[in-house]
């Protein structure tokens, strides 16, 4: 069972596709506003508040942090 | 446990220690030079490249009148060990000759971090020195247990120890409270922001002429970000098209660092791009490192030429052997690398991995293998350097390689698995233990089928010893983990099968066992065997040198010789430990002051008051924090003691009460427990019902079967009885006796006799009285005891002047009858009470005593009848009777009649 889900890191400036690799393999998306996503599915929160330090360790400003699906239902729903 | 064998961890890298030399094409700061001040905590905290070590190196280039001890973190710092013994290494950078007990402490088995700092801290104090200490990148700390021990130290500063710390995250060091408290300076990035004043001299000094609007978009692009404003000016050098390049730039929202570095990159020669790509995965390097990683031989030139050219390599050593990139120049390069040459830095890692290995910095291997996904690679280094790391108390970085390891690794690698065992339960832990012991016991059992000598097929082990010597250590392993659990039954077999096993010379694994044995044998009462194995374990731990753990043992080892009643071998096991303590190479062992406090014990035990004060002396004047970890409580308990001596006993209660504050739980029996030691001293204080209801909410009762742990407690049960003048403390104390006997624990043997003759005096049988003091005496006279009489008051008094009218050991009961030890005891009689007489009163009672009548007492007192009246009712009241005569009669009980 994996606690993996998608999450969305929106970051101020623009970064190229080739910082994918970088960002083990996350989708790397720019904006027409000037600003990053990097997006894609992340295993657990050590690995969210890892990718968040290598965001951090590359200076760039960090917008916003979202979780954009949510975990698989264990069970039935109503 | 010296085994050539088995690799060294390596020493402490220098470089780590290296201040960053003040560069040429450096900005003059003002602004923020006079912002700082001096406070405790200078916090520098900003992102990547924004200039935080080049500000700090200007600021402490200025001769601030302190010495600067630098210290450059990097990820493999998050272990408390080699966090502090790298701090150490800085401070004495600064000041030669520094913590130098701090050094000997943290090299000391499980010595306390708050112990290694206040031994730190008390030198500063003491010391002429101002330093400043200066921790980098102190993001790459995720430790809890250091972040908490720089909170202590950074709440116990003194004036000459100040601290800068640089980080890209704010610590997790208690700042709001250093912020009240105007302790602390902060530099955030808005302050390292270049100013368009500092933008524009900055590009002067690099020789660069702009015009003032060229400035002005660099600054605004660039945001004042150093780093980049150092990129931009690279790209600019020698460019014919300065107008061009800026207005490209400004045209453009790439992350502008990201911008830059490529720019930058792409001037270079394609030989100067690849050894930038390849080179960037090593958190530092040298010439011959970068050779053996590439693949080429230019690697010392090429470090010269990009430190000439100033491509952000940042020199290591004023002989500029060893260099890093900067940080965020790395991870751009690395970023470049993984997109441009795919697959290649495995490869890399592992190149730098070997290169290391070869070097002898197996910790920088290990890093290397782990980067590299090479999990065998690293395991087996792990394994390696397991012995050398576990001997220099660095299990936490070990158990966190071992964590970083797969499962599978472990399956073919049962010394591995053994060893995170061993790292585990160091730390007090179980969890996951039980799956790797199995997995080495299971390897343990097949090499039982395979031909002597040979290796079993699919095993993999770095060191032949290593696997010769595990048969044993998973015994011990599994005997540590049987005690975790309580089970005496399986720690002691365990423990047994261990002993049975063993190579002959391994004398840490024979020392571990039979401390083993010895605590199960001391948990059943077995205290001869369990000194016994005691014993051995010292022996065997003098032989590998482990002088710390022969500290501990010592002091369980008089306890055991204690509770037979040897005092004058428990207290030759003290001094030669304390003897161990001095040879040379003399270091501050940790349980110096132990030794002393178990000195001042049996010195008091003997009556010997001075002698019991002067080592209690030498034991606070080495402090607490050299101690082990129930040195806090024993001290209080044997300072208590000379407390009680000395009839203070509302000082000794407090002690106790401290006492029990600090109690530290170990895997030793508590053979004297706290609760009890207190009752006792109520005992003397005149409250036995105060003891009576500890003893009832202890469930203890006269009727309980005998038995070693709870000796102690029935004891004063008894004594509590006796106390309150109730019978069947005699019988009691008979059952006591008998198993004390049986059990060969003279030292409650001894205690208890006496109490008996004490007990059968008061029930009129003289000589059963009489020949348990005859035993008593037998045992306490050649060792010297003398408490256990004197404090005893005058019952024994006439016990001991019925003893020397009938002979016994007269010499002995001379000397106990003359004892100094006994003058403090007397005042404590009127004390017998919860509410003692006044000396007025006390004057009332004894002429109750008297013939006289009220009146003609007043009179004697020179006060009114109705004064008397007064005081009658009041010492009625106080002694719980109703008569004159019961008055008198319970006030000749408490020794209160005579003067």
């Amino acid at each position: 069972m994996s606690d993996a889900v998608t999450y969305e890191i929106r970051i101020q400036g623009r970064l190229g596709d080739r910082w994918a690799a970088w960002f083990d393999g996350m989708e790397i998306v720019a904006t027409d506003d000037g600003t990053t996503l990097i997006r894609g599915r992340i295993a657990d929160q050590a690995a969210l508040h890892g990718l968040i330090q290598k965001v951090r360790d590359l200076g760039l400003p960090l917008l916003s942090v979202t979780r954009t699906d949510t975990p698989t239902p264990t069970g039935p729903t109503s | 446990m010296s085994d050539p064998t088995t690799a060294s961890i390596g020493p402490l890298l220098r470089t780590k220690l290296y201040a960053p030399r003040v560069t040429r094409e450096l900005v003059d700061r003002p602004r923020l030079a006079g912002h700082v001040g001096r406070p405790a905590l200078l916090l520098v905290s900003a992102p990547a490249g924004f200039g935080k070590s080049t500000l700090l190196a200007q600021l402490l280039s200025g001769g601030t009148g302190s010495s600067v001890a630098w210290l450059s973190l990097d990820a493999g710092d998050s272990d408390p060990a080699t966090y502090w013994a790298y701090v150490l290494a800085a401070l004495r950078t600064a000041v030669p000759g520094l913590g130098v007990q701090a050094q000997d402490l943290l090299d000391s088995r499980g010595a306390p971090i708050t112990s290694v700092l206040t031994s730190l801290l008390n030198e500063l104090a003491a010391s002429q020195e101002e330093v400043v200490l200066v921790l980098d990148d102190y993001h790459v700390i995720h430790d809890p247990a250091i972040h908490e021990a720089m909170t202590f130290l950074v709440d116990h500063l003194p004036p000459q120890l100040r601290l800068v710390v640089a980080t890209r995250s704010d610590p997790p060091l208690s700042l709001p409270r250093l912020r009240a408290r105007g302790e602390l300076v902060e530099v955030r990035a808005a302050d390292l922001r270049f100013t368009e004043q500092e933008t524009s001299a900055y590009f002067d000094a690099m020789g660069l002429s702009l015009s003032a609007p060229e400035v002005s978009t660099l600054e605004d692009r660039t945001e004042g970000w150093a780093a980049a404003l150092q990129l931009a000016a690279l790209s600019l050098q020698d460019r014919a098209d300065t107008a061009g390049f800026i207005d490209g730039f400004a045209g453009d929202d790439r992350h502008v660092v990201d911008y830059l570095v490529e720019e930058v990159v792409h001037r270079q020669p394609e030989a100067v791009r690849d050894f930038l790509l390849r080179t960037s995965v090593l958190p530092r390097l040298s010439g011959p490192l970068a050779d053996a990683v590439t693949g080429r031989t230019d690697g010392r030139a090429m470090l010269a030429t990009l430190d000439r050219d100033n491509l952000f390599l940042v020199p290591l050593d004023d002989q500029r052997r060893w260099y890093r990139y900067h940080h965020l120049f790395a991870d751009m390069l690395q970023a470049r690398l993984l997109d441009e040459l795919p697959g290649e830095t495995p490869e890399l890692h592992r190149r730098a991995s070997a290169w290391h290995e070869q070097d002898g910095d197996i910790g920088a291997a290990i890093e290397h293998a782990l980067a590299a996904g090479d999990a065998e690679r690293a395991a087996g280094l792990v394994e390696a350097v397991r012995p050398a790391m576990t001997k220099e108390r660095r299990e936490a970085q070990l158990r966190r390689w071992m964590e970083a390891l797969p499962d599978e690794v472990y399956a073919r690698r049962p010394v591995l698995a053994n060893g995170y065992v061993g790292a585990l339960m160091s730390t007090g832990e179980t969890r996951g233990a039980e799956p790797r012991l199995r997995l080495a016991e299971h390897w343990v059992e097949r090499a039982g089928t395979t031909p002597s000598g040979e290796l079993p097929d699919g095993l993999l082990v770095a060191s032949q010893d290593e696997w010769h010597r595990l048969p044993g250590w998973v015994k011990i392993h599994r005997a540590g983990l049987a005690l975790m659990a309580g089970d005496v039954a399986a720690t002691m077999q365990h423990a047994q099968d261990a002993i049975a096993v063993l190579q002959a010379g391994d004398d840490l694994g024979h020392g571990a066992a039979t401390a083993l044995m010895g605590l199960a044998r001391w948990r059943t009462g077995d205290v001869a065997g369990a000194e016994a194995a005691y014993a051995e374990t010292i022996r065997r731990f003098e032989l590998v040198g482990h002088v710390a753990d022969i500290l501990g043992c010592a002091v369980t080892l008089a306890d055991l010789q204690l509770a037979q009643g040897r005092l004058t071998d428990a207290e030759r096991t003290y001094r030669d430990a304390l003897a161990l303590t001095v040879r040379p190479p003399a270091t501050t062992v940790r349980g110096t002051p132990d030794m002393h406090v178990g000195l001042s014990e049996i010195l008091n035990e003997r009556g010997d008051l001075d002698g019991a004060r002067e080592q209690l002396r030498l034991a606070q004047a080495l402090g607490d924090h050299l101690g082990l970890p129930k040195h806090p409580h024993r001290r209080r308990i044997a300072e208590a003691a000379i407390l009680t001596a000395d009839g203070d006993l509302d000082g000794a209660l407090t002690l106790l009460d401290e006492a029990e504050q600090v109690y530290d739980l170990d895997f030793s029996p508590d053979a004297r427990p706290l609760g009890a030691i207190r009752a006792r001293v109520w005992i003397r204080q005149g409250r036995p019902d105060l003891a009576l209801g500890w003893a009832e909410a202890r469930d203890l009762s006269v009727q309980d079967e005998p038995g070693y742990l709870r000796e102690f407690e029935h004891v004063t049960l008894a004594r509590a009885l006796l106390a309150q003048g109730d019978d069947r403390a005699a019988g009691l104390l008979e059952r006591l006796l008998a198993a004390a006997e049986t059990g060969g624990r003279c030292g409650s043997v001894l205690e208890i006799a006496a109490l008996l003759a004490l007990a059968r005096q008061r029930t009129g049988d003289q000589d059963a009285a009489t020949a348990a003091l005859a035993r008593a005496l037998e045992l306490a006279e050649p060792e010297g005891y003398a408490r256990i009489f004197t404090d005893e008051g005058p019952a024994m008094e006439s016990l001991l002047g019925v003893a020397a009218r009938r002979g016994l050991a007269p010499a002995y009961v001379a000397r106990l009858r003359r004892a100094p030890g006994r003058a403090p005891a007397e005042p404590q009689l009127p004390g017998a009470l919860v509410d003692p007489l006044s000396d007025r009163e006390l004057d009332v009672l004894r002429l109750l005593a008297s013939e006289l009548n009220g009146p003609e007492i007043a009179r004697h007192l020179v006060v009114s009848l109705n004064t008397v009246r007064t005081h009658t009712k009041n010492i009625y009241a106080k002694l719980g009777v109703g008569s004159r005569r019961a008055a008198v009669r319970r006030g000749e009980q408490l020794g209160l009649l005579r003067r």
